[in-house]
């Protein structure tokens, strides 16, 4: 194996996976109320909705099939023996896929074109959409041009991804895949790396114990017609704490 | 300020450390010629025993100069574009380019050393399992269709072969465009050639696929039956396009998600509740 294939597919997990722990670290040790992603529905909601409902639900799909491709490897393999079941897969994946794309298009084009998100945007945004953009965009040409990728990410790269994690990097495979493959790669790890530096901090928080948690119920401890009615003083409301 | 450098100056030597662990710990030992030449030649050629899918061989040293083969094995293909007679030969005698083979100088010298001392007689790859009696039989075409779909698993649960392979043929489906395309293969590599490959992959996306889930003699020959009768039977077939259909129905799938989005959040607020706040003030400017 060449020295840039070295480089980009064993010496870079390895950075891109120390900036990310340290990164993240420091930053949630250092500002950690600034750990989120600031959310701009309060200055636009309606572009909001068919940008981030898509783009959200479509990663979250593709993003657990590749962890569960990763994870398990051989289940894949087991499920994609009977050709229907592969063509569901792929189907499906490739359907959440273009979820994303449409959702990310979409939330790019808010972000450039309306004045109020505008304002609120910093560079390390603009950045890492444009990353994402790359990646998504690989991601379903490699589905459509390099099929079936259910199968062969279980049969090589798995192992691949594996081997990074236990220290022992094989990437010999890796280094003979098609551009496409290699693009999706790199700059999965280069994702990585910059995470800490930007908005994608949030997934790191995402507030999951909201789906278990009992509901709030809201209660006002007075008349809301008195309240509403401006004849009547507003002492019977008056805040105590300012 | 200082604490951030004193940080980042950490994190750099962390990475440099992990990276110069695994700098010591990649190199392979080198094996010996003999094991180099049965895991990676082996499978198209031999040494006097005739030609497979490549040439054979034998006294291989005597024909071409050090330099130039171990400028070739690590890229054929690249040497065939840079105008090299011999390397153009080899293509148009062949038909298709040697892989690129992921070997150093010193592999390329032991295994040239080898074949200079006999290669151990015939050669051949490593056990080749013996090539199916045309025609194959009728059970083995079926199960060998059934091995390259998947819908029996390898032995030793490796991945079907329509994982990466594509074949021209209706008893399967439209296998994956990761690898060549195999509707020919029998024609073009025999069943000698053919059953070596799929014995002992020569790639290393292929080797790193099986490694560990070697395919049996008797999956090797099956496999080889169909792949046969694949090739007979190439023009009868009525192919369906799989990637289109991929694109269409993604498509599809995609915008019933979207109507489901719609429809769960139906009653979401259209506008943020400080909308008419902000219409106001632009109003205003």
């Amino acid at each position: 194996m060449d020295a840039s294939n070295l480089f980009l597919f064993v010496g870079l997990p390895y950075i891109a996976f120390a900036i990310f722990l340290v990164g993240t670290i420091y930053r949630y040790r250092a500002t950690g109320f600034k750990v989120s992603s600031l959310s701009s529905q309060f200055l636009e909601g309606r572009a909001l909705f068919w940008a981030s409902v898509p783009f959200h639900f479509g990663i979250l799909v593709v993003f657990l099939g590749h962890l569960t491709a990763f994870l398990i490897p051989s289940g894949i393999l087991a499920w994609n023996s009977n050709p229907v079941r592969l063509l569901v897969l792929q189907v499906t994946a490739f359907a959440f896929g273009i979820s994303v794309l449409v959702g990310l298009v979409g939330l790019i084009y808010r972000r450039l074109t309306n004045p109020r998100v505008k304002m609120v945007t910093n560079n390390m945004d603009i950045v890492i959409e444009l990353m994402l953009l790359v990646q998504t965009g690989a991601g379903l040409y490699i589905g459509y041009a390099h099929r079936w990728g259910a199968s062969w990410f279980a049969a090589d790269l798995s192992p691949y991804l594996w081997s990074i994690f236990l220290f022992r990097p094989e990437a010999t495979a890796v280094a003979a895949m098609p551009f496409a493959i290699k693009l999706h790669i790199v700059n999965a790890f280069l994702i990585i790396a910059v995470f800490p530096f930007t908005r994608l901090v949030h997934i790191l928080v995402a507030p999951f114990h909201y789906i278990s948690r009992p509901y709030q119920r809201v209660i006002w401890n007075w008349d809301r017609n008195l309240v509403r009615n401006p004849a009547s003083a507003w002492t019977e409301t008056r805040p105590r704490n300012n | 300020m200082n604490k951030t450098i004193t940080l980042w100056t950490r994190l750099l030597l962390t990475a440099s450390v992990l990276l110069s662990a695994i700098g010591m710990a990649s190199p392979a030992a080198a094996a010996s010629g003999e094991e180099t030449f049965k895991k990676k030649c082996g499978a198209c050629h031999s040494i006097g025993g005739g030609k497979l899918t490549g040439p054979d061989l034998k006294g291989v040293t005597e024909r071409r100069t050090e330099a130039w083969i171990l400028q070739f094995v690590k890229s054929p293909q690249k040497m065939a574009d840079s105008g090299d007679a011999a390397a153009k030969a080899l293509l148009a005698e062949f038909g298709f380019p040697m892989p690129d083979q992921d070997v150093t100088d010193a592999d390329i010298k032991a295994i040239l050393a080898y074949i200079a001392g006999g290669g151990g007689g015939g050669g051949g790859g490593a056990a080749a399992p013996a090539a199916p009696a045309a025609p194959p039989s009728a059970a083995d075409i079926e199960l060998g269709a059934k091995l390259f779909q998947g819908l029996v698993r390898f032995e030793k649960s490796g991945p079907a072969c329509n994982s990466c392979h594509h074949v021209k043929n209706d008893a399967v489906i439209g296998g994956g465009v990761l690898a060549r395309e195999l509707t020919t293969v029998f024609t073009r590599m025999g069943a000698p050639g053919t059953s070596a490959i799929i014995g002992q992959p020569p790639f290393p996306v292929m080797e790193a696929a099986y490694k560990g889930r070697d395919l049996s003699p008797a999956e090797v020959k099956a496999l080889v039956a169909f792949l046969q009768d694949v090739a007979a039977k190439e023009a009868m077939q009525t192919p369906v396009d799989y990637g289109n259909n991929l694109l269409i129905g993604g498509t599809g799938l995609f915008l019933v998600l979207a109507c489901l989005y719609g429809l769960i959040w139906r009653r979401r607020k259209q506008l943020p509740v400080n909308h008419a706040v902000f219409e106001r003030q632009v109003k205003s400017q």
